[in-house]
């Protein structure tokens, strides 16, 4: 079987194309990275969010033991080390979140007002993006928001440059700052605070 | 209890693991895998355009389909969809990208290196294609093995200093006589007998990043928190100048006792870029990298293969300098052939890559070039940029401190060497003998870029699983 030179051009003018089009079908599939999450409208009933995984504390259903979410054996682990060590330092003020007294994330005003998420020795990412630890879908929210690490054993909060800001207390936030216990931290029409 | 119509919702969320229960057990919803069907279509789509290289060549060099080697891009398809398997069962929301861009540059990779058999006349075990499909397949089952065997990435974090101790007993392997072997100039080769040919140094890299990465997270805070203000940044005390100091010693003796200037700027890169990331102070690059320049400056004046490979970048268009032997032969006949493919190539099998030597390797981006010309070239830089890419995004948006400097240092060091060898072969910094990653002929090399996929694959999986609540 011989070829002409003019089906040869033809036939590597096409796997040219084809490999754009396999790059470009890339690109497309994974633009929500590039562009950010789409938003959504909150009810403020919170019906059409999407469910509670398993987090929905705020719920009464018949959940099982097994899909709970591990904030038993966390709040186990941290009793554990609170056992362990003496207890925190005093400070004036408002007692500052450490790994040890900080044992859960509460949202206290939004939609979803009342859910709970287990604090582990993670950093908590908070943004748009599907892939943050706490997602945030409403206008004000960036895809990268903001995050909670520990820092030297205490949670600090950064803004990750976050077009709408991040508010502790009431106040903008400029660097990376501790969270004391009980105090609320606003991120668009959602707020939290870390808790025992 | 949730409507079902919510959990239907949630399969919009990329990586959401939906679970339901019964009382009593639990039970998995049988939801659509979103993630794994894209792999699965990506991943057909690649297999399609490496049966379409091998066939393009064959038409173009040989002018007829031989279907003697459709065993090179079936065998490729059949074990990239064993993985994509084996992801589906064990690590569901992994990312689904990295996956078909591996397929997609190994077999262009294959077809190449079977382009260059023809025109050497090489066939059966002599077909470097036929070896690279071998090491392809031996890749693909060691990538699966990491898959399987670490479940979560965490349990590298245990293994910080044996991984250290691994990468400088890899790199010291080359050294041992009766092991060692020496290819053109450089002692980065093990073997047993006259075959089975290893170069350790590209594993090595993966255990180091490994060992940097456990390092940087355990000592960050006496790298980054003290040191003196000067000139605007923060330089670090004396006494922490020892961990740069040590891997700068280890480059350095790479450059000296294995003669391999590539491999030494890929690992001080890697070390620089992740000490950047684990204590955010410019101060180190710039030390670090003065180190290494200054270092690679005497090494210039006083080795004789460094001096060599400095005059044949800049001096390469010299007639002297072309006929000397190690001269720039090589690398201006690359240049040569990149300049024949022009904007859109001499087409697969037609053009003339074999002229330069070594065209199956080293050179295999100028072979590409030649016969897919800079649209080509560009659509496997665009590759290679996504790869990297997606394994910064996980890096990115990784929780724990440890995955996301293995993230960024392991796809830091596919992105490096890709710009040690690809810069080298157009001339844009000195050549230095590397691997372009997936592409080249070479098996340590694809067992290493195989694993270091494997291990983006696992990281990626590991963070989408993390405890997640949406608002």
């Amino acid at each position: 079987m011989s070829v002409s030179e003019l089906t040869l051009l033809v036939l590597r003018l096409g796997f040219l194309l084809l490999l754009w089009l396999f790059i470009f079908g890339i690109v497309y599939a994974l633009r929500s990275d590039l562009f950010g999450q789409r938003v959504r409208k909150q009810q403020p009933d919170g019906t059409s969010s999407a469910p509670p995984i398993a987090f929905a504390a705020a719920v009464p259903t018949p959940v099982p033991a097994a899909t709970l979410p591990p904030t038993a054996s966390a709040a186990a682990l941290t009793e554990q080390l609170t056992a362990r060590s003496a207890a925190p330092p005093a400070g004036s003020g408002p007692e500052r979140a450490t790994a040890r007294n900080a044992t859960r994330l509460v949202i206290t005003s939004g939609p979803k007002s009342g859910t709970e998420f287990p604090l582990t020795s993670d950093s908590v990412t908070i943004g748009r993006s599907g892939d943050s630890s706490l997602v945030i879908r409403d206008d004000y929210t960036s895809t990268h928001h903001a995050r909670l690490m520990l820092w030297n054993e205490e949670w600090m909060i950064q803004d990750l440059d976050s077009t709408n800001g991040t508010f502790l207390n009431g106040s903008r936030l400029a660097v990376p700052t501790p969270v004391p216990l009980n105090t609320p931290v606003k991120i668009g029409a959602t707020s939290f605070e870390l808790r025992r | 209890m949730m409507p079902p119509s919510n959990s239907r919702g949630t399969a919009t969320d990329a990586g959401h693991r939906p679970q339901s229960a019964k009382p009593g057990r639990v039970r998995r919803l049988h939801l659509p895998q979103k993630l794994r069907n894209l792999e699965l279509f990506l991943l057909l789509i690649a297999c399609g355009i490496n049966a379409a290289a091998v066939v393009l060549v064959q038409l173009g060099a040989l002018g007829h389909i031989d279907t003697t080697l459709v065993l090179l891009g079936a065998g490729l398809s059949v074990l990239v969809l064993c993985m994509h398997v084996v992801l589906r069962l064990v690590a569901r929301d992994a990312d689904p990208f990295i996956l078909p861009i591996a397929s997609l540059l190994n077999g262009i990779g294959i077809a190449m290196i079977y382009r260059i058999d023809i025109a050497n006349g090489d066939a059966g075990w002599e077909s470097a294609a036929v070896r690279q499909t071998v090491w392809s397949a031996l890749a693909i089952a060691c990538a699966i093995a990491v898959v399987l065997v670490i479940r979560n990435h965490r349990v590298l974090f245990r293994y910080t200093y044996v991984a250290g101790f691994i990468a400088v007993v890899l790199l010291l392997l080359p050294l041992v006589p009766g092991l060692g072997r020496e290819v053109s100039g450089a002692r980065v080769w093990i073997g047993i007998g006259s075959f089975a040919t290893f170069q350790p140094g590209e594993i090595a890299k993966i255990a180091l990043a490994v060992f940097f990465a456990g390092y940087l997270v355990r000592n960050r805070d006496s790298l980054s928190m003290v040191g003196k203000r000067f000139l605007g940044m923060r330089f670090p005390r004396l006494r922490d100048l020892g961990p740069i100091l040590v891997v700068w010693a280890l480059s350095m003796s790479v450059i000296i006792f294995q003669r391999d200037l590539g491999t030494a700027l890929l690992y001080f890169g890697l070390f620089l870029v992740m000490l950047y990331l684990a204590t955010g102070r410019l101060s180190w690059v710039l030390l670090g990298m003065s180190l290494f320049l200054g270092g690679a400056i005497i090494a210039s004046q006083t080795l004789g293969y460094v001096n060599g490979r400095f005059t044949n970048w800049l001096d390469a268009l010299n007639p002297d300098v072309y006929g000397a032997s190690g001269g720039s032969y090589q690398l201006v006949q690359g240049l040569f052939g990149l300049a024949k493919g022009g904007l859109i190539g001499t087409g697969l099998g037609q053009g003339r890559p074999d002229i330069t030597p070594v065209p199956q390797s080293d050179y295999i981006i100028a072979s590409l070039g030649e016969e897919l010309g800079l649209a080509g070239i560009f659509a496997i830089l665009a590759l290679y940029l996504l790869f990297v890419a997606r394994g910064f995004r996980i890096g990115f948006a990784g929780n724990d401190d440890f995955g996301k400097l293995l993230g960024v240092g392991l796809s830091f060091v596919v992105a490096l060497q890709c710009f040690i060898v690809i810069g080298g072969v157009t001339r844009v910094i000195p050549l230095t003998g590397l691997t372009t990653p997936f592409l080249a002929a070479g098996g340590s090399s694809l067992v290493a870029n195989w694993i270091i996929a494997a291990l983006l694959l696992r990281l990626s999986d590991t963070l989408r699983n993390q405890p997640r609540l949406v608002v």
